[in-house]
């Protein structure tokens, strides 16, 4: 026990909690869970069916608003009417409610997140991470924001000064507009288009323009060439990343993102499950254009400094900080949607607020991303590049024809849907399998010629042996 | 109606376009009244190359290699949006439909497999 507490400096020193502090918080676990039952019982009885006060769904209350509002303003003409429709007055209202709440959420998001992500980051390189403003170094957030925005504004003599100014404001246009189709739960979506997964090709390709706004502003050679690569890098992952979300469309046969997912919650299927090779290359695509790791050549601080936003400093830079947090959820919020069932849980759904299941699998999702940038190192530009085009284009584009069959022949075969997804599934995961080692040898990968490199610096220098070595010696 | 459909984007662009604003404005008040510091000097307001004096300008020619891969993006994404409507109504249609798609899909890999053949896709 003691080795494990010396050589784990993450662990933080464990405190004994006093009668004091314990007593108030059992009575709030009994008060939590008595609530818990009471809502339980409500559920079980029913009353809750379709009511503006059925929590499960807050579109019910939103429903309910935007009837009562009709009913006081119906029928007034007026060139508001002529452009939205008779109920523009529950339109606008309805709209605003919508965007406060994706601004809040997304607000919120941000404030914790950035200290979970450190807090994790820190875990995972064995350090303990920013502790030191308020309890566990919760109020880091806000630290940090209010020391960048006492910074001085830096903008370099060279600079474009107007088009220095915008790229901080633009970033955040797509940022926040990605938001709007994701369905929360069955009747709770902000903007239910009907081209939902063009719409959103359409928003997130935005970025690459901010970006290479500030990379060209700032007149600096780092931040061009940093633009420079996330320009052509966005672009080629753009390609795999459609392609990715045309195999999900052809399986649903919609581009509503409400009706992909109601499609998973029908079907009992996830389409992650169904198409392991369609999630992946999603998934990759995304963190590319995310710029995180293991994909973040865009701002490799160890070959280019700080990549586009090199001139950036103080509030600017924290804005751009932010937007690429907020476009890390929101990517884990659309693996959620297209591949992970979204808002549905194989029924749990109707017991648990589905917006709370849907956020479970944002965390889940966002957790992966950090843990991806704690672990891999950063591939080369020409590594990726040639990564899109030669192996994910290609197997992508033979994962479509294939899902274009099981399309068919799903629709065509008379049998219960249980038996072809059983089988597609298996059919699938064996072709991810295949293709993946296929087209790597096809490459010119040789895994039985490779010879293992032992790690020799860490050998000899020791790492924990050397640590222990030390504790024995002292 | 497109407004009615898309007024909702206006509404969250509105939001957009104030959310950044407001820190960028909160900065401008703290200058204003004297919380921070705003002291120039030619050696803070150079460009930052590492501590070396930059050379030139950074608006200058740019390796071609970049131009390539836009012109591969140009034809491949519009060729991708083009199956978009394909994949919607896919499942009502019948195995001809499958055919030609394929033959589209194979149209493509041919262009792709061009590109390969004649060096655009090295990195180079």
């Amino acid at each position: 026990m003691m080795r494990s507490a010396w050589l784990d400096p993450v662990r933080e020193p464990t405190r004994r909690l006093s009668p004091q502090v314990l007593a108030p918080l059992a009575v709030l676990l009994v008060a939590f869970l008595a609530l818990n039952v009471a809502i339980a019982v409500l559920i079980v009885s029913g009353r809750l069916d379709g009511h503006w006060y059925d929590f499960r769904d807050l579109g019910n209350a939103v429903q309910a608003l935007r009837e009562w509002l009709d009913d006081r303003t119906a029928d007034q003409p007026g060139w508001l009417s002529d452009l939205l429709g008779d109920h523009w007055l529950s339109y606008i209202v309805t709209a605003l409610i919508g965007a406060i709440g994706i601004l809040s959420f997304v607000g919120v998001v941000l404030l914790v997140l950035i200290w979970v992500e450190r807090r994790l980051i820190g875990r995972i390189q064995v350090r303990r991470g920013p502790n030191r403003v308020g309890p566990f170094g919760l109020l880091q957030p806000f630290a940090d924001a209010i020391k960048l925005i006492q910074k001085e504004t830096l903008i370099p003599r060279g600079a474009d000064r107007f088009m220095f100014y915008l790229p901080p404001v633009l970033v955040f246009i797509p940022g926040l507009l990605v938001w709007a189709p994701v369905p929360w739960a069955p009747h709770m979506s902000y903007l239910d288009i009907n081209v939902g997964v063009l719409y959103l090709i359409a928003i997130s390709s935005l970025s690459t323009l901010a970006i290479f706004m500030a990379g060209w502003s700032s007149n600096n050679h780092y931040a061009l060439l940093g633009a420079m690569r996330t320009v052509a890098m966005m672009i080629s992952y753009e390609i795999p990343l459609s392609i990715a979300l045309l195999s999900v469309v052809l399986f649903t046969g919609s581009m509503q993102l409400s009706e992909i997912v109601q499609w998973q919650a029908d079907h009992n299927m996830w389409l992650g499950v169904l198409m392991p090779l369609a999630l992946f290359t999603f998934f990759f695509s995304s963190t590319a254009e995310l710029n995180r790791t293991p994909n973040d050549i865009a701002e490799a601080e160890s070959e280019i400094v700080a990549g586009f936003h090199t001139e950036y400093s103080g509030m600017k830079f924290g804005l751009f900080y932010a937007v690429e947090l907020g476009n890390a959820v929101a990517v884990a919020a659309f693996v959620g949607t297209f591949f992970l069932g979204g808002w549905s849980l194989f029924g749990l759904e109707e017991w648990v607020p589905p917006y709370l299941v849907f956020a479970l699998k944002i965390a889940a999702g966002y957790f992966v991303l950090v843990w991806l940038r704690g672990t891999l190192p950063r591939f080369r530009l020409d590594q990726l590049m040639m990564f899109a085009w030669k192996y994910l284009i290609p197997i992508s584009l033979l994962q479509v024809i294939l899902v274009a069959f099981e399309r068919s022949i799903f629709e065509h075969w008379d049998v219960p849907g249980v038996i072809p997804l059983a089988l597609f599934t298996i059919v699938n995961a064996v072709f991810a399998v295949r293709i993946v080692r296929f087209w790597a040898r096809f490459l010119g990968y040789r895994p039985e010629r490779e010879t293992l490199l032992a790690p020799t610096l860490t050998r000899s220098v020791g790492g924990l042996q050397a640590a222990q070595r030390m504790r024995t010696v002292r | 109606m497109i407004p009615e459909q898309f007024g909702r984007v206006g509404v969250l662009l509105m939001f957009a376009l104030l959310f950044p604003a407001i820190p960028l404005i909160a900065s401008y008040a703290f200058y204003r009244f004297r919380i921070r510091p705003e002291h120039h000097d030619p050696i803070k307001d150079a460009t930052y190359e590492c501590g070396v004096e930059s050379e030139g300008s950074a608006w200058g020619q740019f390796h071609a290699r970049y131009y390539l891969f836009a012109l591969g993006f140009v034809i491949f994404d519009v060729e991708v949006v083009f199956l978009y409507p394909w994949a919607v109504v896919h499942g009502g249609l019948g195995f001809t439909a499958l055919f030609e798609a394929v033959l589209f899909i194979g149209i493509l890999a041919l262009g792709l497999g061009y590109a390969w053949r004649r060096r655009a896709l090295e990195w180079r």
